[in-house]
């Protein structure tokens, strides 16, 4: 009997703490409560998650009236879509300009901010890149660019002067400096393919750079095909494999970075975004980045730099949420606080004005000042082609002792047919 | 010669008794004792990951219970348990009940226990994609909502259990209740129910442990950060432990924790009922 | 035959529910079959597709690799847990010290979450294991099997790991209605051993059986949560179940109709398969009753 009794006082216990807690409301929150105005922002950064809740911080700080929640969580692309399906579109998206935008952005979710004053505070070519990713290339700014990546070769200063060996400039030099490294008996590369879109950067850096231009566009209607363009890039693609660590496609993006940090590894081949995690494993190590060399022409080659955050507002949103929301891109734009966001981050500013001068990216400078930079060219992709596992794929094939002829025509026929598959219209 | 017969068997399962234990010392506590002690240790005792931690250290446990806002994670958690526990035991031995015992007067009832039976084959994976869609519509996409879907979710292995436990109560049970004046429900609840008893045990625990751990669900259901469960708190913090695998597993023992102790209470009742229920059918 | 009457109560206690279970459970379930004959993106306009969606799975080389490796993967972990949970049950049904304990040690892992065991193995797997393997010189464990195309292999230790405990259950109950005078006969006999096994333990405990293989092929079918915690799927497709498709193509705009079709198919073959495994066991368990 008396058990009864203490499951009774449980479940009444249980009962209230889930009432408290809120069960009650709708997830869908209200759109103000003790007369804040309520905002969640949605970021598919978790690198940036410190950062940005630094800044929210600052601007509940600034403004009373408006209370904000940072949601940043792994496979956010995933999510974000499963979001879209159930129509609970968060209130502000801090995203990457890539296929899960086109995708938000056709479905019809996106608040126009053209008019909001904010278009004029950045930069013109990186406002291009989001139009360019917009339905028909619509030219209007659902999104505003705001931080924008670089992505490339970083390289340990410290383990290049103890080799002797200097910043290559021609695909040529680079696979001399790899050879250099590994007999000096350092490890040239530190992949981290155990997440597959680590495998997209190489890629990136050569997809722009060695096929013919027009190649996206002639490749949507049908025109090429990957396997006719794509060998050279493959045929590259896997010779920096050949130089990477023992058991790179075990190793995760999280562990490879603190591997690299401790100076177990000459080079990585990511963006900009790596540099605060190396941070976090070493404070003071001494890296410096500088631009992919795809080819032999050391004129050509680029640095792939692409919008890494937009700013974009819900326009399923209630009117207040949607002023406030435009009052916090506002707050991000003013120039102190993107200089502070691309200072902790290591990325550049789309924000007229704002530079980026730390050391870890200085090898960029001149080449994007230059102009030598190319987009992503994964973000014009169809969304649901998963590049990144049929490269992930490739890496196998390559562990598995398949022949470099084979590997390179059956990763090129997989891409195609994946990229048609992904099409299904 | 018995003698000697027996003192050999009694040898042979003194090996069979080490090799069990052996198992599970290596199998079974192995990896929890693996979890334990890197959640106990800091970064830098990390360099002999098999030693035990120099010092006990709770510093992982409190800065996890912090960041995945543990105790608001766990008060949903065990909302959602107890709710659709309670919930589920008598809505769905009720309805088995009225099934049962009406299948052969009525076709309804019958075709009813045929629509729930083939339903116990449509995997989650199958409703998913529209049932997010009409999250959308009925509200569904909080914790009320996953709970009110796992109680109906339920009703399908939960009456296919139940109705055939009731079968073998024998209906002359019912008709002398009925002559001394008693309602239908009140045979029900005042007969019927109490008989269930190892069978609601075994539903008990089958559901408990279903939301407890249930991954899937909440997953795709359950966005806002203040209605996640455990279990998705964990998935969506993965990015953010980092390499930080101290802080990491501690998060996963707190996860852990509230079912060990429940286990450790209650572990004879818990097997008993699993078996009760698999096995009679 | 005349009518008996039924008490409104009883309808009281049934339709209800049978009606939230339509529009939640059933409802979903037909529009699911509806989406997958369009090219509903799950938002905006949509036109009837025919059967193209499902003519299209049968060429979709992610799709046909993701159903064999779920059939592969089901069906060594159905085997697997099946052959281990029977000998652990056989053992922890001898006469052995310490009985209780034991069996509540071996039962402790039904009571775990797949997705926290997981990670606890994706650590071991990843860090200790090739630690271990590099610092005794053993080549095959020195190197992270989850970046290996024998990836599948943890991810199957994890799930017989975790499945171990049910099943061994249900058969120590099997074998605990074994009345142990056949024993003694058999070993009159002279049947002792594997031999007194097969010939009169396991046919006594066959329905103990048919409910494992029914239940955790089904279970095996959907394996989700053990590949999200371990693999997400890679490398490359190598550890992709139907479920982590659906999951990860799904909600991708072009592909909702597209993965509905997938998932009807889906459904269509678990049915197909566990009505065909009820068959099969079902006929040897009544000739090994004979």
């Amino acid at each position: 009997m008396n058990m009864k009794k203490v499951i009774a006082v449980i479940m009444a216990g249980v009962m209230t703490a889930g009432f408290v807690t809120g069960c009650g409301q709708s997830s869908k929150s209200k759109s103000t409560k003790d007369g804040k105005v309520q905002l969640e922002i949605f970021s598919t950064k978790p690198e940036s998650a410190k950062t940005l809740q630094g800044l929210i911080d600052k601007f509940m700080k600034e403004h009373q009236d408006i209370s904000i929640s940072l949601t940043s969580q792994a496979d956010a692309g995933t999510i974000l879509k499963t979001r879209l399906t159930k129509n609970d579109i968060p209130d502000i998206i801090a995203m990457g300009g890539d296929a899960t935008y086109t995708e938000l952005q056709s479905a019809g979710v996106l608040l126009d901010l053209s008019d909001s004053g904010f278009t004029e505070k950045v930069q013109e070519s990186y406002l291009q890149m989001v139009y360019d990713v917009n339905k028909d290339e619509e030219k209007k700014a659902y999104g505003i660019p705001y931080a924008t990546n670089a992505s490339g070769v970083i390289y340990n200063k410290d383990i290049f002067e103890e080799a002797g060996v200097k910043v290559p400039k021609t695909w040529t030099e680079f696979m001399e400096v790899c050879e250099k490294l590994k007999a000096a008996g350092y490890t040239p590369f530190e992949l981290t393919y155990a997440d597959a879109w680590c495998g997209l950067p190489a890629w990136n850096s050569m997809a722009t750079v060695i096929p013919e231009k027009g190649f996206t566009d002639a490749r949507k209607k049908g025109e090429t095909t990957f396997a006719d363009t794509h060998k050279e890039v493959m045929e590259k693609y896997l010779k920096i494999l050949n130089y990477a660590q023992e058991g790179f496609l075990g190793t995760t993006y999280n562990d490879g970075n603190a591997a690299f940090a401790k100076g177990n590894a000459a080079m990585s081949i990511q963006g900009n975004w790596a540099i605060s995690e190396y941070i976090k494993t070493n404070k003071d190590i001494n890296i410096d980045m500088f631009a992919f060399p795809s080819t032999d022409k050391a004129d050509s080659n680029t640095v792939t730099s692409g919008v890494d955050v937009l700013m974009a507002v819900s326009n399923q949103a209630s009117e207040e949420q949607q002023e406030a929301g435009k009052k916090f891109i506002e707050f991000m734009l003013a120039q102190e606080n993107a200089k502070q966001y691309i200072e902790e981050q290591f990325a550049f500013s789309a924000v007229k004005g704002v530079e980026q001068d730390n050391e870890t990216v200085a090898g960029l400078k001149k080449d994007i000042a230059e102009g030598r930079v190319s987009n992503f060219p994964d973000h014009y992709y169809p969304s649901g082609y998963d590049l990144a596992a049929i490269l992930q794929e490739c890496a196998l094939n390559f562990t598995n002792g398949m022949s470099e002829q084979e590997n390179i025509a059956a990763t090129l026929k997989l891409c195609d047919e994946q990229y048609d598959a992904a099409n299904v219209e | 010669m018995m003698g000697v017969k027996n003192a050999s068997r009694q040898k042979k399962n003194n090996i069979v008794t080490i090799i069990l234990f052996f198992f599970a010392a290596l199998v079974i506590v192995g990896p929890l004792y693996l979890a334990i002690i890197i959640a106990l240790k800091t970064p830098d005792q990390m360099s002999n990951i098999l030693a035990l931690p120099n010092s006990l250290n709770f510093d992982n446990f409190v800065k996890a219970w912090e960041m995945t806002d543990y105790p608001r994670k766990f008060g949903n958690t065990l909302f959602i348990t107890v709710v659709n526990l309670v919930f589920t035991i008598f809505t769905n031995s009720a309805a088995a009940y009225a099934i049962e015992r009406n299948r052969k007067k009525r076709k309804i009832f019958n075709a009813l226990y045929y629509y729930f039976i083939s339903a116990m084959f449509i995997p989650f994976n199958v409703l998913m994609l529209p049932l997010v869609k009409q999250a959308d519509v009925f509200n569904l996409d909080n914790i009320l909502g996953i709970t009110f879907l796992y109680i109906v979710f339920g009703l399908p292995m939960n009456t296919f259990l139940y109705t055939g436990f009731i079968k073998s109560i024998p209906v002359a049970l019912d008709e002398a209740a009925k002559i001394d004046g008693a309602s239908p429900i009140q045979v029900f609840r005042y007969i019927i129910f109490p008989t269930l008893k190892p069978m609601t045990a075994t539903v008990a625990i089958l559901s408990s442990m279903w939301t407890w751990n249930d991954f899937l669900m909440p997953l795709v259901l359950l966005s806002d950060k203040k209605h996640q469960t455990l279990q998705l708190a964990q998935y969506v913090f993965q990015g953010q432990f980092n390499t930080q695998y101290n802080l990491a597993f501690a998060s996963y023992l707190l996860v852990l924790l509230p079912v060990l102790i429940f286990y450790i209470i209650c572990q004879k009742w818990i097997m008993s009922g699993v078996v009760a229920g698999s096995v009679k059918q | 035959m005349k009518k008996e009457k039924v008490s409104k109560a009883f309808y009281l206690m049934t339709i209800p529910m049978a009606i939230l279970f339509f529009i939640f459970h059933t409802y979903p379930f037909i529009k699911g079959v509806f989406y997958s004959f369009t090219d509903w993106k799950g938002y905006g306009d949509w036109n009837f597709v025919n059967l193209r969606n499902y003519l299209h799975i049968f060429k979709d080389k992610n799709v046909i690799s993701s159903y064999l490796f779920t059939f592969k993967f089901a069906l060594a972990a159905t085997i697997g847990v099946n052959i281990l949970s029977m000998i652990l049950a056989c053992a922890l049904n001898a006469k052995i010290r310490c009985k209780n304990f034991l069996k509540a040690v071996y039962f402790l892992p039904y009571m775990l979450g797949v997705l926290i065991i997981g990670y606890i193995f994706k650590y071991i797997f990843s860090n200790i294991i090739p630690m271990v393997g590099s610092s005794l010189g053993i080549e095959a464990l020195s190197n992270n099997l989850l970046g290996t195309d024998s990836a599948w292999i943890p991810v199957l230790i994890v799930t017989i790991w975790q499945g171990l405990a049910f099943n061994t259950l249900i058969y120590l109950a099997g074998l605990q209605t074994v009345d142990t005078s056949l024993y003694e006969a058999a070993s009159l006999d002279g049947a002792t051993g594997l031999k007194r096994f097969l010939k009169i333990t396991f046919p006594l405990i066959a329905p103990f059986f048919t409910i494992n293989m029914v239940l955790s092929g089904k279970n095996y079918l959907m394996a989700f949560d053990q590949m999200m915690a371990m693999t997400n799927g890679g490398p490359g497709t190598a550890t992709t179940t139907i479920s982590v498709l659906i999951y990860k193509k799904g909600f991708t705009g072009g592909q909702f109709a597209y993965q509905s079709a997938n998932a009807v198919l889906l459904f269509l073959i678990i049915i197909f398969i566990s009505v065909l495994q009820l068959k099969v066991l079902e006929k040897r368990e009544e000739r090994v009753g004979e």
